[in-house]
């Protein structure tokens, strides 16, 4: 409502006006535009589609078809950098200007870790597995005015975004999950009431071993020795003072990881959720055991 | 004679002169017994109004034909004061009528008439003009080209968030309107249809009522006075929608439906609705 009052103005107006019924509302002026196909001598003379040929009997020629010539798509000569394209890795890109707005607008919980699970559920990120998404890649945008403290894990970030995280007294990591995995935490929901057991997470196929094993990339699979030092050695290149966790009272949330194999925070593979009941349901068979333990 | 000539003012285009009420919809008389003591029931809201306050209105009783005020509730204006937006009301009353609405008209296309299998004269040499079936539809007796065919559905999903604010809309306008009223409960002394339409010709309502209440079973008195009675309806808070609203001139809430409303509404205006939003299919897995 503005200064204008206009919700008040309104329904002091509506007082001094007729019971509002069923026979006398209607829709706003001209907020319906019917198609009209024009009839008679003049108006219906080519109904639109033009003067002979392929215009006027509307049988449109196939995409690329250049009437005969040798088209465009045939002309060039293949360029084979971008052969198989389509079967690569896509992170589509979520900002930190995104990011903080999600958290100043109180729409994730940054007293637990944030996962791709809690992003999701903001609204503000979608992705789509099937279409060989793999999760979020955390873009530089909005790195200047980015000021929270966050231990977050993400599948793909730069070096800058991780110094932004660092600066501030966060936590990032990167973890990779695997399609099956993504559609999980896409909607946790539909899968719980699937009744399945969680499944394990699946190792990084040999093409991403090498990033998600690097302390540079802070790769969840990375030695928790050779982070520390990755860490103050970004703080040097970037010329910031890197804040000691260990003396943060988060210091127990900061800390907390999943294990390479889990999917959930606090859910373990194997486990079966069940909504009904509000319980879980755990594996109690030695072999079931064995097999999820791995 | 009073309430016929004040419903007759409301039906025609005339405008009496209206004190303006901004923020509340009570009456001049105070109730007799509480000595100018009014409780009103303060609510803590989970979404409470940021910018506007809430409106406060009399909980009227039932169980004597005469009104007596029980008190005053706040209602949120974000459900029952916001713009009164006509064009989302007609928008949700075409949407329930034509959603279950299916067309079995029907005609029989020149294919499906009886007969006009053979030429009915040869192509050339008569002087006539030229056609090959009796039934073509040209011919009186023949078939109907693009005529209705039947089982055509007429289905179609409001969005969600224009089913929200029609809600809102319709209820605003009949809080505006001093069609709205609150009740304690539905806790009549006699199960009398003459009691009931005693009641809502004494207190000006009607003559058609809508009652909204909270639970599925209204108590016995007034399911069996109401029976009798084709213009005054029971509804569940779940049935609540925007054609039977106006379809009825007055709508009467009892408190704990009026609070459950206004708990769900908020909760929808207040969350993430992008899975709501998405195109009505019938077969989605």
């Amino acid at each position: 409502m503005g200064s204008r009052q206009i919700v008040e103005k309104s329904l002091t107006l509506l007082r001094s006006l007729p019971r509002i019924s069923l026979n006398n509302i209607r829709d706003n002026p001209g907020s319906k535009k019917t198609q009209k196909r024009g009839r008679g001598q003049h108006g219906g003379d080519k109904h639109g589609s033009g003067n002979k040929g392929s215009g006027q009997r509307q049988n449109f020629m196939r995409l690329g078809y250049e009437t005969g010539n040798n088209p465009f798509y045939l002309r060039v000569p293949q360029e084979h950098y971008y052969r198989g394209h389509h079967h690569r890795r896509q992170y589509p890109p979520l900002s930190l200007l995104t990011l903080q707005r999600i958290i100043d607008t109180n729409r994730v919980d940054v007293t637990v870790p944030i996962d791709i699970a809690s992003i999701v559920k903001t609204g503000f990120y979608s992705f789509f597995p099937d279409q060989k998404h793999f999760g979020i890649n955390l873009i530089d945008e909005g790195v200047d005015i980015f000021e929270a403290k966050i231990n977050i894990e993400v599948q793909w970030a730069s070096e800058q975004v991780i110094a932004a995280i660092e600066r501030n007294g966060g936590v990032i990591t990167t973890a990779y999950y695997d399609p099956h995995s993504l559609f999980l935490l896409r909607n946790p929901k539909k899968f719980f009431e699937t009744g399945q057991a969680i499944p394990r997470r699946m190792i990084p196929p040999p093409d991403a071993i090498e990033y998600y094993t690097s302390a540079e990339n802070r790769g969840y699979l990375a030695d928790p020795d050779q982070i520390s030092e990755a860490r103050l050695k970004l703080a040097q290149k970037y010329g910031y003072k890197l804040p000691v966790i260990e003396n943060d009272p988060k210091y127990n949330m900061l800390c907390e990881r999943k294990d390479p194999r889990q999917i959930f925070y606090g859910l373990e593979p194997g486990w079966v959720v069940n909504l009904k009941d509000e319980c879980i349901l755990k594996p109690k068979d030695e072999e079931l055991k064995r097999f999820y333990s791995l | 004679m009073a309430s016929a000539l004040i419903n007759a003012l409301k039906k025609i285009y005339i405008s009496p002169i209206v004190t303006i009420r901004a923020y509340s919809t009570a009456t001049n008389t105070l109730p007799a017994a509480s000595n100018n003591f009014v409780e009103v029931n303060k609510k803590e809201w989970k979404f409470p109004p940021t910018y506007t306050k809430p409106r406060e209105v009399w909980i009227e009783n039932l169980d004597s034909i005469e009104e007596k005020k029980l008190g005053l509730c706040e209602l949120h204006p974000l459900v029952y004061a916001t713009v009164p937006r006509i064009d989302i009301i007609h928008r949700n009353v075409i949407w329930q009528r034509k959603y279950r609405w299916v067309s079995w008209a029907h005609t029989k296309t020149r294919a499906e008439v009886r007969g006009g299998g053979k030429k009915p004269w040869p192509q050339k040499g008569l002087g006539r003009a030229r056609h090959g079936s009796i039934r073509s539809p040209l011919f009186r007796g023949g078939g109907v080209a693009h005529g209705p065919r039947s089982g055509k559905t007429h289905f179609f999903m409001l969005p969600f968030h224009l089913r929200i604010y029609g809600l809102t809309s319709t209820l605003s306008a009949k809080l505006a309107q001093d069609d709205l009223h609150i009740v304690k409960d539905l806790d009549l002394p006699s199960d009398e249809p003459d009691y009931l339409s005693d009641l809502i010709e004494s207190r000006n309502w009607g003559p058609s009522v809508l009652i909204v209440d909270d639970s599925d079973l209204a108590p016995r008195n007034i399911t069996a006075a109401s029976d009798a009675l084709p213009h005054v309806n029971i509804m569940p808070v779940y049935g609540l929608n925007v054609y039977s609203m106006l379809k009825h001139d007055t709508l009467v809430l009892t408190l704990s439906a009026a609070e459950k409303i206004e708990e769900r509404i908020l909760h929808h205006l207040h969350s993430i609705t992008n899975d709501k939003q998405g195109e009505f299919k019938l077969s989605q897995v």
